[in-house]
């Protein structure tokens, strides 16, 4: 099956648009990404240092109760997305196991760039309280300030920085 | 309003939790069909010659917020019920800046980054391996040091919304930003068409037809109709008929229980504990609770319902009390009382009326106050008007 052109942005973005006002309007909260790296860690944390874990400013939240971090409505979430983007790109012909960079980088290289550029999202996630999924998209939607300041410092961020992997990409 | 709809209050959290794979394999889905698996695709945007993060990521806020507020205007959807996230000031804005440099390594986001390994690719799964490896660096660093800490929690501002902060109404805002979100994608359109000459976007990406161009006004257009309808919507709203209490100057209620004014009813609103035993002659001590409908229920249609509060600022009537009566608030409450009733007053001109309107005064404040300013007001004074019912004198200065 040969690939199949991507959407329209405006089309795709308010069928984006239109899952996100779902998730508001039935589970009464935004979508998410970085929720489940954070409560997976709880999990782990409070079997190895149950102790250190609940006292622990980011992860500590996540224990405060006796229930299960994990079953919570943005970890279960994450799962769908998963299945989104494997139905999504199964049904346009774009499933390929592969590396995407630009030319002039190795994949060794580009790998090392994803791992630490995943590091870098992991530790700022952790610290604005949410990702682009749930600060910007989310809480942009709900026009709550910080997730604007957020939005906002998120292109800041990477337009500031192009130049400085430009090589990665093209 | 506790009867919306909207967000769903689900029976059990089983059920509740059901929702996020549905919902979630819609966003992993519209992602995936805006490119958004493809980290070069989502990179365009920082090198100028691909947009769509930009156009896709504002179109999806823009729907979502229209949608919110339209059927929270209409009363379908109860906002306060909603978790909106906290702002902390400086955790969001390094933190924002950080996840930038963060995403031009990886050429992804924390959750494109899930959609990308969905879709095979080895750099989406090894970014969001990452993320595990981060998120546990922040954790044992806020140990570590404190000032990480503070910094997490650093500018707090709570549950706070840009709209009022910055002292607009949010319909407006929202207007406004939809057409600037119009203009915006115009922009982004031509800086795209400077940068296609040097830089190609990634294959796959649809042709923009001359149909497809037209989409954002389309989209932009009919946003903008909805925000314009519920703005409309918002500002009438389904509100209870409030019933004001008009208010009485102290001297002409002073009047009216001296002429021993039939279908009178004073309720003293202050609370009994700071009373200090300074009451209007008849009044009924109701407490600041309201809990006055017994006395209301029976009242003739006629009643004259004066009330007296400490300052006089109640303006508005509790809506559980009937609506037909007629309903005064002593002006100024029982201070004006006090100033105005049973404060006897020196004339300084010498104009008749005046002379007249002095004498009476302090009459009066003789008879409520107890104290002998004139032998004539040891007895009740004669009666000089009398209360019309829904006419509201304006309050006599001197």
């Amino acid at each position: 099956m040969t690939a199949r052109p991507y959407w329209n942005p405006y089309l795709a973005g308010a069928l984006l648009g239109l899952a996100l006002l779902g998730a508001f309007l039935i589970a009464g909260q935004g979508l998410g990404a970085s929720a489940f790296p954070k409560r997976v860690l709880a999990v782990a944390g409070s079997e190895v240092a149950p102790q250190w874990t609940a006292r622990n400013p980011s992860l500590g939240q996540y224990v405060e109760d006796d229930s299960n971090p994990l079953r919570n409505w943005l970890v279960v979430e994450v799962i769908g997305v998963v299945l989104g983007g494997l139905i999504g790109a199964l049904s346009a012909g774009r499933l390929k196991a592969t590396v995407e960079k630009g030319p002039n980088i190795s994949v060794r290289g580009r790998l090392g760039y994803a791992l630490g550029g995943g590091i870098i999202m992991g530790f700022a996630a952790a610290l604005a309280r949410g990702c682009t999924s749930g600060q910007a998209l989310s809480g942009g939607a709900l026009l709550a300030t910080g997730s604007w300041i957020f939005m906002m410092m998120f292109f800041a961020g990477a337009y500031a920085f192009a130049y400085v992997v430009r090589r990665q990409w093209l | 309003m506790s009867d919306a709809v909207f967000p769903i209050v689900f029976a059990s959290e089983e059920a509740r939790l059901l929702t996020a794979i549905l919902l979630g394999f819609l966003f992993g889905f519209a992602l995936e069909r805006a490119g958004f698996g493809n980290a070069r695709k989502l990179v365009g945007q920082f090198y100028l010659h691909d947009m769509t993060v930009f156009k896709v990521m504002f179109t999806a806020v823009l729907v979502a917020t229209v949608g919110l507020y339209s059927l929270s205007a209409f009363g379908f959807l109860d906002m306060s019920r909603m978790w909106v996230n906290p702002t902390f000031v400086w955790a969001q804005l390094i933190g924002g800046f950080m996840l930038g440099i963060g995403f031009i390594m990886s050429g992804l986001c924390p959750g494109t980054s899930v959609v990308s390994a969905a879709s095979g690719r080895w750099d989406g799964l090894v970014t969001f391996a990452g993320m595990f490896v981060g998120s546990f660096a922040f954790a044992l660093f806020s140990d570590w040091f404190p000032i990480l800490v503070r910094l997490y929690e650093g500018g707090s501002l709570g549950v706070s919304m840009l709209p009022q902060l910055l002292g607009l109404s949010v319909p407006w805002f929202i207007l406004g930003v939809v057409l600037l979100a119009g203009a915006a994608f115009v922009g982004a359109e031509r800086v795209e068409q400077i940068f296609q000459r040097e830089q190609r976007p990634v294959e796959l990406t649809p042709e923009p037809t001359r149909r497809a161009r037209r989409y954002k006004f389309g989209l932009a257009g009919s946003l903008a109709l909805v925000a314009l309808v519920a703005s409309g919507a918002s500002a009438p709203r389904v509100e209870q008929p409030q019933v004001r209490a008009v208010e009485i100057a102290p001297l002409e209620l002073a009047e009216a229980i001296i002429a021993k004014n039939p279908g009178l009813l004073i309720l003293d609103l202050r609370s009994q504990t700071d009373s200090p035993g300074l009451v209007i002659p008849g009044a009924i001590p109701i407490g600041p609770d309201h809990t006055a409908v017994q006395y209301l229920q029976g009242a003739a249609p006629e009643t004259v319902v004066v009330l007296c509060d400490e300052t006089g600022t109640m303006a508005t009537v509790p809506t559980e009390w009937p609506q037909k009566l007629d309903y005064r608030i002593v002006a100024g409450g029982i201070e004006g009382w006090r100033a105005e009733v049973l404060t006897p007053i020196q004339a300084i001109s010498s104009a008749l009326a005046e002379r007249e309107f002095v004498a009476r005064q302090n009459q009066i404040a003789g008879f409520f106050s107890g104290a002998a300013v004139r032998p004539a007001a040891v007895s009740a004074p004669p009666v000089v008007s009398t209360l019309g019912p829904k006419k509201k004198k304006k309050s006599m200065g001197c």
